[in-house]
C-alpha cells in the first residue's frame, strides 16, 4: 500500500494557482525528493502533505486514509523547516518532548523515547543545553530529533541543508541518508539543489510552476529527461543546449544540420518533425577524441581547471556557445582550436516547445 | 584617545571643537529642563520657611517634616491613596497584559473570517476620542452602581480596551517566526497552547514593556479617577494631589511637593530600571510617552 | 509493527482524529477575541453610538432625555461664546505646542544622533520629564514654578527682571501650558532617533563623496527621508493635545481660567457633563470634537501627499 498518494491536488492563493493538479505517489519506506526553481511550489506542496496550508481541490491520503482536513498533528506526519524552529525558550530535551507531552505520554516513555532519538543523533551531551548554545548542525540534529521521538510514518524536510555551511552539508546530507535506512521511514525532502536530489533520492520529483515536469529515478532523469527543463536542470555543468535544424528522420536515424555541418544521429525517433529543434549535450558527454558523431571545430575562449577535470568554454563555427568538461588536466589553452566529438546515445534532441523526443 | 592619533581623518579637529560646544550645550538645555524637578524634590526636603523666595536646590539642612504633614495633610493619610493608586494599577496591569496579549494573538496568528475585519476596528478605536464615550460609560457604571468603587477604573482594562497595547503586540508577535507556531502545531498544540507555551514565554520583553506602560498610565490618569470617585476613602493619589490644593493646606507647599515628588517616585522607579524597555517600546510603536 | 504516537488511535481513544475546519477556526479566532469583543461592543461601540443618540437630546441624569433635533449642534455653532472660546484655545495650543515640540525634539535628535558620546545619558535625561509628565504631580510644580513667586520669577529676579504671576495672567497661561507640552519633548525625540537609525549611513558617504555639504545633507536625505516618522509623529501628538486635559485643569483649579483663558475644549466638555449635568450637550460637544479631529486627520493625510516621501 501507498504511503502517500495526491491525486489532483490543487493550490490556489488568491487567483494564483500554486500548486496545478499535481498526482504522485509515494511507497513506504521511500525516500522521495521535491526539487526545482525556488517559488516552484515545492514548501507549498509539502506544506499541504504536512497540513500547513490547506487543499484547494484534490485528494491526499495518507496510510490509505483521506487526510485533507484532518489536523497537521494527526497526519502520521513530522517535519524538519529549512530555519528548524527550534523552541528558543526550552531546552534541546524539551523541545523534543514537547509534542510527546502534548499528546499527554506517560514521563517514562517521554523520557525512554527521546533518550534513544538522542543516541541514534548523537546529541546526548546537548540535551540541557538551549537551542541559542548549539552550532548550526548541532541545532539540525536536535530538529530531527523532535521528528524521531515522535516516529511518524512520513517525515517531511523543507531545504533542512540550506543554512549550513558547504562541508557540514555534505556531512548531513550522508546522515540522513543513514537514517533513513535505520528507520525505514518514508522521507519526502525539498531542495532546489539537484545535487542533493541526485545523491539522495530513490525517486525525485521535479516541480516546475506548480506543476510535476517529470518523476523518476535521478538516472532516469539524467538519462532521459523528458523535457528540456527537466534536462537542463538535472546535471552539472548544465546541459550545453544548441540550435539546429532536423531536416529528415528515416531508418539510419535522424539528420541534423548544427553550425553548418550535417551530423547523422543513428537512432530513431518517435514523433519527430523536421524542422529547428536544439540538440542537448552535456558537457562531460563532450569529447575531444574518440565517440561516434563529430560535432565540428570549437574555438577555445575560456579553460578552467578543476584539478580531477577540466572545463573548456568555446564557439562553434557559427558562434554557439559550448561548454565541454574533459577528465583530468588537458593542456588546450583559450585560442586553441579544438575539435569536438560525443556519442549518439548521449545526445538529446528537444522540439521547439521543449519536450523531448523520445529514441525508438 | 590621544590628541595625535594617526588615523585622524581631515576636518576631524574642528569636529572635535564643536563636539565641546556641542556637550557644552546639551548639559545646559539637560539642566535647564530637569531643574524644577529638582527643586521640587529639594523643597520637599526643606524647612518650610526656606521653601519659596528662593531658587537654590540647596536646603539648609535636610528636614522630613513635609512629608510628615503632607502624609496627613488631608482627612484621610496619604497611605490609603497610595495604596488605591497601587491597587488599581496592579490590576490594570494584569487585566492589560491577559487580554490585550489574548486579542493581539488571535489578529497576529490565527486565521478566521472577519480578522481583517476586526483589526481594522480596532485600529479605529485608536483614533477615536475617549470623550465620545465618557458620557455613555458614565451613565452605565452608573446604573450598575460602580460610581465611587474602583470597578471603572479596573473592568475595562480586562476587556482589552487599550487597543495602544494591542497594536504593540501585533507588531512584536508578527516578529516571532512563524514556523514557531507551524511547530508546534504540527506538535499538537492547541492555540491556546501555542499562546501561552510558546507565544508568551517569547514575547516577555513585549510583555513587561506594555505592564510597564499600562501601570504609569494607570498611576498617572486622572481623567477616570476624577469622574468616578467621591469619597476621598477611595481615592487614588493624583485626586489626593489635586484636592490638596484645594484644601484649606493651600500655602503648605512644602506638603505638597513632598506628596508630588512621592507620587512621581514609582513612575521614576521604572524609568531607572526599565529604560531600555520603555526607550524601544516608544521606537518601535511610536506611543506619545 | 511499532507503536506510532501519531494518528488518533494511539492517544485518548478518539475514533476520529481532529479535523482543522472553517467552523473550528473561527471558534479559536473568536474565542481569544472574546474579551475584547465585549468591551469594543459594551464600552466602545455600543456607547458612542448612544452618546449619539445622546447628542440629539437634552439630559441630566434624572429625568429621561428629551429628543430636540439637531438643537444642542445649532446651539454650539450658534449661541455658544464659550464653545468658541474653547475652540480658539484648544487650537492655539495645538498648533503652537505640536510644531514646537517636534522642532525641539528634531533638533535635538539632530545633535545626538552622530555617534554622540553619552548618547544614551542624554537620551535618558530629556526622556525624563516625556515620561513624569502626565502626572498631576508635574502640573502642581508648573502651577508652582509659573506663580507670581515662583521659581521662573525667582530665577528672572536674580537676573534683575521683574517677572510677574504668569499662571494668573489671561495673556500668558496658556503659553506656560505650551512650555508645559514642548517640556515633554523627549519621546518624540526617541522616534526621531530610532527614524535617523534607519537612514543608511551609505546613503551620506555617497552625498559626501559627491561633495555635499552637511546643511545640504540634511535637507536633501535627513529631511526627506524622515518625512513619514516626521508625519507620524505630527499626526499622534496633534490629537493628543486636542485631548489635553489633566494640566489645564490642575493649572486653573479646574475652571480654564484665568478668564477661559486655559478653557481647553476637554475642560470645557466636563464643565458641561459633570459640574452642570448637560449630558446632552456635553456628547454633542464629543461628537464635534471627534469631527474636528477626523477632519484634521483626514486633511493631514491628504496633505501628506506632497510632502511626505514614500519608498515604493
Ligand atoms: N501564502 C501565500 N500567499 C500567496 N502566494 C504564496 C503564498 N505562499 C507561497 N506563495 C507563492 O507560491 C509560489 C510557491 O512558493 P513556494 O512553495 O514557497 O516555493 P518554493 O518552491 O521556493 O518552496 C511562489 O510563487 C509564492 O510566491
Ligand atoms: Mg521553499
Amino acid at each position: 500500500m501507498a504511503s502517500l498518494t495526491l491525486s489532483k491536488v490543487t493550490k490556489r492563493f488568491g487567483v494564483f494557482d500554486a500548486i496545478k493538479d499535481i498526482d504522485l505517489s509515494v511507497e513506504k519506506g521511500e525516500f522521495v525528493v521535491f526539487v526545482g526553481p525556488s517559488g516552484c511550489g515545492k514548501s507549498t506542496l509539502l506544506r499541504m502533505i504536512a497540513g500547513l496550508e490547506g487543499i484547494s481541490g484534490g485528494e491526499l491520503m495518507i496510510g490509505g486514509a483521506l487526510m485533507n482536513d484532518v489536523a497537521p498533528a494527526h497526519r502520521g506526519i513530522a517535519m524538519v523547516f529549512q530555519s528548524y524552529a527550534l523552541y528558543p525558550h526550552m531546552s534541546v530535551r524539551k523541545n523534543m518532548a514537547f509534542a510527546l507531552e502534548t499528546a499527554g505520554m506517560p514521563k517514562s516513555e517521554v523520557t525512554a523515547r527521546v533518550g534513544k532519538a538522542a543516541s541514534i543523533l548523537q546529541i546526548e551531551a546537548l540535551l540541557d543545553r538551549k537551542p541559542k548554545q548549539l552550532s548550526g548542525g548541532q541545532r539540525q540534529r536536535v530538529a530531527i530529533g523532535r521528528a524521531i521521538v515522535r516516529d511518524p510514518q512520513i517525515f517531511l524536510f523543507d531545504e533542512p541543508l540550506s543554512n549550513l555551511d558547504a562541508e557540514l552539508r555534505v556531512q548531513m546530507r550522508v546522515e540522513i541518508a543513514k537514517l533513513h535506512k535505520e528507520l525505514g521511514a518514508t522521507m519526502i525532502y525539498v531542495t532546489h539543489d539537484q545535487v542533493e536530489a541526485m545523491t539522495m533520492a530513490d525517486k525525485i520529483v521535479v516541480l516546475r510552476l506548480g506543476q510535476v515536469e517529470q518523476i523518476g529515478t535521478p538516472l532516469d532523469l539524467y538519462n532521459a529527461p523528458v523535457n528540456r527543463f527537466v534536462a537542463g536542470f538535472i546535471g552539472s555543468p548544465k546541459m550545453n543546449f544548441l540550435n539546429a535544424t532536423l531536416l529528415s528522420v528515416s531508418g539510419a536515424g535522424a539528420e541534423v544540420e548544427l553550425a553548418d555541418q550535417r551530423l547523422l544521429i543513428p537512432r530513431g525517433l518517435a514523433s519527430a518533425q523536421s524542422g529547428r529543434i536544439e540538440l542537448g549535450l552535456r558537457p562531460e558527454h563532450a569529447m575531444l577524441s574518440g565517440g561516434d558523431i563529430a560535432l565540428g571545430r570549437m574555438e577555445v575562449i575560456l579553460v578552467e581547471h578543476l584539478g580531477g577535470n577540466t572545463l573548456l568554454y568555446g564557439k562553434l563555427a557559427d558562434g554557439q556557445m559550448l561548454t565541454v568538461q574533459v577528465e583530468d588536466q588537458a593542456r588546450t589553452q583559450a585560442g586553441d582550436s579544438v575539435e569536438i566529438f560525443t556519442q549518439a546515445r548521449r545526445c538529446h534532441l528537444f522540439a521547439e516547445n521543449g519536450s523531448a523526443f523520445t529514441p525508438v | 584617545m590621544s590628541d595625535t592619533a594617526p588615523d585622524m581623518l581631515p576636518g576631524m579637529q574642528r569636529s572635535r571643537w564643536s563636539g565641546v560646544r556641542k556637550h557644552t550645550f546639551l548639559c545646559c538645555v539637560s539642566l535647564v529642563m530637569l531643574y524644577p524637578l529638582l527643586w521640587m524634590v529639594a523643597a520637599s526636603l526643606k524647612p518650610s520657611t526656606e521653601i519659596l523666595n528662593t531658587a537654590s536646590i540647596i536646603p539648609s539642612h535636610v528636614d522630613f517634616s513635609s512629608y510628615r504633614r503632607g502624609w496627613f495633610g488631608l482627612d484621610v493619610s496619604f497611605g490609603t491613596f497610595f495604596l488605591n493608586s497601587l491597587i488599581v494599577s496592579v490590576l490594570s496591569v494584569i487585566g492589560n497584559v491577559m487580554t490585550c496579549s489574548l486579542t493581539a494573538f488571535a489578529f497576529a496568528r490565527l486565521h478566521f473570517p472577519g480578522r481583517n475585519l476586526c483589526f481594522a476596528i480596532m485600529l479605529g478605536t485608536l483614533m477615536l476620542p475617549y470623550h465620545v464615550v465618557l458620557i455613555p460609560q458614565y451613565i452605565l457604571f452608573l446604573n450598575l452602581g460602580w460610581i465611587d468603587t474602583f470597578l471603572p477604573l479596573v473592568v475595562p482594562k480586562f476587556m482589552a480596551t487599550d487597543a495602544f497595547f494591542i497594536f504593540l503586540m501585533v507588531q512584536f508577535f508578527r516578529g516571532i517566526p512563524r514556523e514557531l507556531d507551524e511547530a508546534a502545531r504540527l506538535d499538537g498544540c492547541s492555540a491556546w497552547r501555542i499562546y501561552y507555551k510558546i507565544m508568551l514565554p517569547l514575547s516577555i520583553p513585549v510583555l513587561a514593556t506594555a505592564a510597564i506602560f499600562s501601570f504609569i498610565f494607570t498611576w498617572d490618569d486622572f481623567f477616570a479617577p476624577l469622574i468616578y470617585l467621591g469619597d476621598p476613602g477611595n481615592y487614588t493619589s493624583q485626586v489626593a494631589l489635586r484636592s490638596f490644593i484645594d484644601s484649606s493646606n493651600q500655602s503648605d507647599w512644602g506638603g505638597l511637593f513632598a506628596m508630588s515628588s512621592l507620587a512621581l517616585v514609582p513612575v521614576f522607579i521604572f524609568f531607572v530600571f526599565f529604560q531600555r524597555l520603555l526607550i524601544e517600546g516608544i521606537a518601535t510603536t511610536g506611543m506619545k510617552r | 509493527m511499532r507503536e506510532r504516537m501519531t494518528g488518533a488511535a494511539s492517544f485518548g481513544g478518539a475514533t476520529r482524529p481532529p479535523r482543522t475546519s472553517k467552523l473550528q477556526s473561527i471558534r479559536e479566532g473568536y474565542g481569544f477575541l472574546m474579551p475584547w469583543l465585549a468591551g469594543l461592543l459594551g464600552l466602545t461601540l455600543g456607547p458612542a453610538l448612544f452618546s449619539l443618540y445622546l447628542s440629539f437630546t437634552k439630559y441630566d441624569l434624572v429625568s429621561d432625555p428629551k429628543w430636540i433635533g439637531m438643537g444642542n449642534y445649532v446651539r454650539i455653532f450658534s449661541t455658544d461664546p464659550k464653545f468658541w472660546i474653547a475652540m480658539k484655545v484648544t487650537f492655539t495650543y495645538v498648533f503652537l505646542s505640536v510644531p514646537l515640540k517636534l522642532g525641539f525634539a528634531l533638533a535635538i535628535a539632530m545633535m545626538l544622533n552622530k555617534g554622540l558620546r553619552g548618547l544614551p545619558i542624554y537620551r535618558a535625561l530629556f526622556y525624563l520629564p516625556s515620561l513624569l509628565g502626565g502626572s498631576v504631580a508635574i502640573a502642581i510644580l508648573w502651577r508652582q514654578v509659573f506663580s507670581s513667586g515662583g521659581l521662573f520669577n525667582q530665577v528672572l529676579a536674580m537676573l534683575g527682571i521683574k517677572g510677574m504671576g504668569w499662571v494668573s495672567t489671561p495673556e500668558t497661561a496658556l503659553y506656560t501650558l505650551v512650555l508645559l507640552t514642548v517640556w515633554q519633548f523627549g519621546s518624540s525625540m526617541i522616534i526621531f532617533l530610532a527614524g535617523l537609525r534607519q537612514i543608511p549611513a551609505d546613503m551620506y558617504e555617497a552625498a559626501s563623496i559627491d561633495g555635499a555639504s552637511p546643511r545640504r545633507q540634511f535637507f536633501r536625505i535627513t529631511l526627506p527621508l524622515l518625512t513619514p516618522v516626521i508625519f507620524f509623529n505630527a499626526i499622534v501628538q496633534t490629537i493628543d493635545a486636542f485631548k489635553a486635559f489633566n494640566s489645564a485643569f490642575i493649572i486653573s483649579d479646574g475652571t480654564g481660567g484665568p478668564v477661559n483663558a486655559t478653557l481647553f475644549y476637554t475642560l470645557y466638555l466636563f464643565q458641561e457633563a459633570f459640574s452642570f449635568f448637560r449630558m446632552g450637550y456635553a456628547a454633542a460637544l464629543a461628537w464635534v470634537l471627534v469631527m474636528i479631529i477626523g477632519c484634521i486627520t483626514a486633511i493631514s493625510f491628504f496633505m501628506s501627499r506632497y510632502w511626505v516621501h514614500y519608498d515604493e
